[in-house]
């Protein structure tokens, strides 16, 4: 824990546990005894296997999930102050785009609902889709892009709103090697230029690994916290890191910790 | 505020989650408002609303009566109207669907005949009856027997419409790559055809009927209004309220109704047996 | 060349034109036979056209009014009741889908009487419509009103109810207003169940009004077609009436699909799948 003491804590994640009763009347226990502090400005991944309950974690943050043990913490506030102070940003696994706006109007979309001015809004939109490399198809309808644009039109509307906390829900995993490197490369350099907190599902390790500060490997049955790994790869990440030996080490390092946690 | 919303969102989920109390709830609301338009009507102040009479809309109590002591002639006309709706409709469905499997086994005939199909699907009953009273004129002697034959025609062509459209849907909306699959087990069209496209059409076919049943029954109706030979709910429902005697007018819309409802119950029956190996 | 002429054949409305045109000849051989075999030929099945001459003639036969004048003059009548009728209906149908989403209480208390409106053969309750209004104008824009109505509201309902969990969580998240929520994400996705509904409405609410005309003698198409039908007037304008009466219901289903495509821009340019028609 050295090191971080100056880090500004700004979601405290204390004791949560989740436990719901899926549709045939049965309890489960999604999960149990969660305990984790997130810096502002942190990239954090969430790294397990189906039914660890990294997306019920995830959707707990956000107020999506309500919590049956424990708290959560954002700023000291709960997650629903927070979010009705519409400061969550979050990333679908699908792109939910809306089929009847252009790519433009749909990265508009928060905007408006949050009252920004008509010149503010087209301004950003704009700026957004020049980020994520789509300008030149503000005006198309989501049902003529590809999968991949989709998805960067997903992340736009996201960074769009300029949202303290950015939650992103295995966002590249139906998205083909070659444009999930490409998204990855972008998603880090956006996340620098505007340096907001980051929590991101996902079940690969690379990609855990390659884009995060520190990977929180979760286990199932019943889903929890097995280990949190810092990943002190060099900021500035390049696919290239991808090749060396210690991005390697790390990898291993997860998994062993992965499988070490699990019973 | 925010903790007001969250308690107000507890009750509620409160009540959605007790499923007994849910499915009491879809019961017991639709019986109560039943009962409520029952009383109204009962209580002659629906009659205020509408500014009309007990002669023009007679009381429940009346139609009911009036049913029971004309059941026989009502049984009678609700035999000729059910059989006209079913033949009509299953001569239409078979025809349909027939058609549908052309267009899909020859799409580049087929596609452009169901364009034309869709088009008579929207031709006014009204205006198809009289035409099917003409054609089938010289059919028989007996004023009876071709005028069943043309309002069968006419519920025919309109099921037949209703049921190919949504069998081609059914035969030609196949789950993604399973035409591929069929083509490396196979070559031939009809195994395609019998393996894949008509199982997969079953679920398109219960669509279709959900609308031809009670399409069928209501043009059924219409039609015995333009035929020759005086018989069947519709024309009941027509002759007597000509006659000024509402309360049996009334009477046999309340036929009309039970057939309609009996009908879909039916079909829902028939759709549970036929689809649960769907599921 | 013959590729030019294989490339023709793949277009859907050439297969549209070949059907035309084999209907045609089969219509056509159909009234050669019949006028080789039948004293007054053009009650059954006349030539084409001969209807199309009688609809330019000017020749008077009825109150001094060209058969194409008499068409058109009680069409206006009929339509305009068909297209109020067809307004209030599209209104309430959507109010009430709206009202059903907004509250699950209403929707539990009138959803089986939504179903029950769609069995109960409507057009069965025209004579007595007309009765209690005593007015066949109001009579015609009721029963428009009533047949429409189901269709709309039904698959209104349905679009509100296929919204994706998804949108709502995107939606939570961004702690929108329930009004917000309507706006920007429910009505917006119904509106092609809206639009699906209104297609099926359109050619009902102009049948329902042609049917309402027969019931007095007041005007309007399906007065005419009745009058024509007794030999009242030439027989050609019963034919006249039958094809324009055709010809409205498919236009006005095909003139709902115009105005979505200019209601939904997204639909306008070539889609990459065209899977989700909705049902």
């Amino acid at each position: 824990m050295s090191g971080k003491e100056e880090k500004e804590v700004e979601i405290s994640i204390r004791d949560v546990g989740v436990a719901f009763c899926d549709n045939a009347g049965n309890h489960v226990q999604a999960l149990t005894g969660v305990n984790l502090d997130i810096y502002k400005g942190e990239f954090v991944a969430l790294l397990g296997p189906s039914g660890c309950g990294k997306t019920t974690l995830l959707r707990s943050v956000c107020d999506l999930q309500e919590v049956t043990e424990g708290e959560i913490r954002i700023s000291g506030k709960t997650p629903g102050e927070i979010r009705l102070e519409q400061k969550f940003g979050f990333v679908f696994q699908q792109p939910v785009l809306l089929s009847w706006r252009t790519v433009k109007k749909n990265v508009e979309l928060p905007l408006e609902i949050m009252y920004y001015s008509k010149a503010d809004r087209s301004k950003r939109a704009d700026e957004m889709l020049q980020m994520v490399g789509l300008s030149d198809f503000a005006d198309h309808y989501p049902g003529q892009l590809s999968g991949g644009m989709q998805q960067r039109a997903n992340i736009a509307r996201a960074f769009g709103l300029r949202p303290d906390i950015l939650l992103m829900d295995e966002p590249f995993s139906a998205l083909d090697e070659f444009t999930k490197e490409k998204l990855h490369m972008d998603l880090l350099q956006i996340w620098s230029e505007t340096n907001k907190t980051i929590l991101f599902v996902t079940h690969n390790i690379q990609e855990a690994v390659l884009l995060s500060d520190r990977v929180c490997v979760l286990s199932p049955h019943p889903g929890r916290l097995s280990a949190v790994v810092d990943i002190d790869l060099p900021r500035d990440r390049t696919l290239e890191m991808k090749e060396t030996a210690h991005f390697n080490e790390l990898v291993s390092k997860v998994r062993n910790s992965f499988e070490g946690g699990s019973v | 505020m925010a903790q007001k919303r969250k308690r107000k969102k507890r009750l509620y989920q409160r009540i959605r989650e007790n499923k007994r109390l849910q499915s009491a709830e879809t019961v017991v609301l639709p019986v109560m408002l039943g009962i409520a338009i029952f009383l109204l009507w009962q209580g002659g102040i629906v009659h205020q609303w509408f500014h009309t009479d007990v002669f023009t809309l007679p009381l429940p109590t009346k139609i009911g009566s009036i049913m029971g002591d004309n059941i026989d002639k009502i049984l009678e006309n609700t035999f000729s109207t059910v059989s006209v709706a079913f033949i009509g409709l299953a001569l239409g469905c078979i025809l349909g669907y027939l058609f549908a499997v052309l267009a899909a086994v020859f799409p580049r005939i087929g596609s452009g005949g169901l364009g034309i199909i869709g088009a008579f699907a929207s031709i006014p009953v009204v205006a198809l009856a009289p035409v099917m009273n003409n054609w089938t004129r010289d059919l028989s002697k007996e004023a009876s027997i071709r005028s069943m034959a043309s309002k069968i025609i006419v519920v025919m062509l309109i099921s037949a419409a209703n049921m190919s459209l949504n069998a081609y849907r059914g035969l030609t909306e196949v789950k993604p790559f399973s035409e591929d699959l069929m083509a490396i087990y196979t070559t031939k069209k009809r195994v395609v055809l019998w393996k894949l496209r008509i199982p997969n059409s079953l679920p398109y076919v219960f669509i279709a009927l959900k609308v031809a049943v009670p399409s069928s029954i209501m043009t059924a109706i219409v039609s015995e209004y333009f035929a020759e030979y005086i018989t069947g709910v519709g024309r009941q429902i027509r002759e007597n309220i000509v006659l000024a005697q509402y309360a049996t007018a009334w009477a046999y819309i309340a036929t009309a109704c039970i057939i309609g409802v009996a009908a879909y119950v039916l079909l829902m029956v028939i759709q549970g047996l036929t689809l649960r190996r769907y599921h | 060349m013959k590729q030019r002429i294989m490339a023709l054949s793949r277009k859907k409305w050439f297969s549209m034109a070949v059907w035309i045109f084999a209907l045609v000849c089969v219509w056509e051989i159909g009234a050669s036979v019949v006028a080789g075999t039948k004293r007054s030929p053009e009650n059954i099945l006349p030539h084409l056209y001969q209807i199309a001459v009688a609809a330019f003639s000017p020749e008077p036969v009825s109150a001094g009014m060209s058969a194409a004048a008499v068409v058109l003059t009680s069409a206006g009548a009929t339509l305009l009741r068909a297209l109020l009728g067809f307004a209030c209906g599209t209104v309430l149908g959507f109010a009430l889908a709206l009202l059903m989403q907004l509250s699950g209480i209403v929707e539990k208390l009138v959803f089986p009487y939504l179903m029950l409106i769609q069995l109960i053969p409507v057009l069965g309750l025209a004579p007595i419509i007309l009765s209690i209004t005593g007015d066949i104008n109001q009579s015609r824009i009721v029963i428009a009103a009533v047949l429409s109505f189901y269709p709309v509201a039904a698959n209104t309902l349905a679009g509100f109810q296929s919204v994706e969990k998804e949108k709502y969580d995107l939606m939570y998240t961004y702690a929108a207003r329930k009004s917000v929520i309507y706006k920007k994400i429910l009505i917006p996705s119904a509106i092609p169940y809206f639009f699906t509904g209104l297609k099926i409405a359109a050619p009902m609410a102009v049948t329902a009004s042609i049917l309402v005309d027969t019931l007095q003698g007041d005007g309007g198409l399906g007065c005419m077609l009745s009058q024509s039908l007794k030999h009242a007037m030439s027989i050609y304008v019963f034919w006249l009436i039958v094809f324009f009466s055709a010809f409205i219901g498919i236009f006005s289903g095909y003139l709902m699909g115009r105005l979505e495509l200019l209601v939904s821009p997204e639909k306008r340019k070539p889609r990459k799948a065209q899977k989700r028609k909705g049902n």
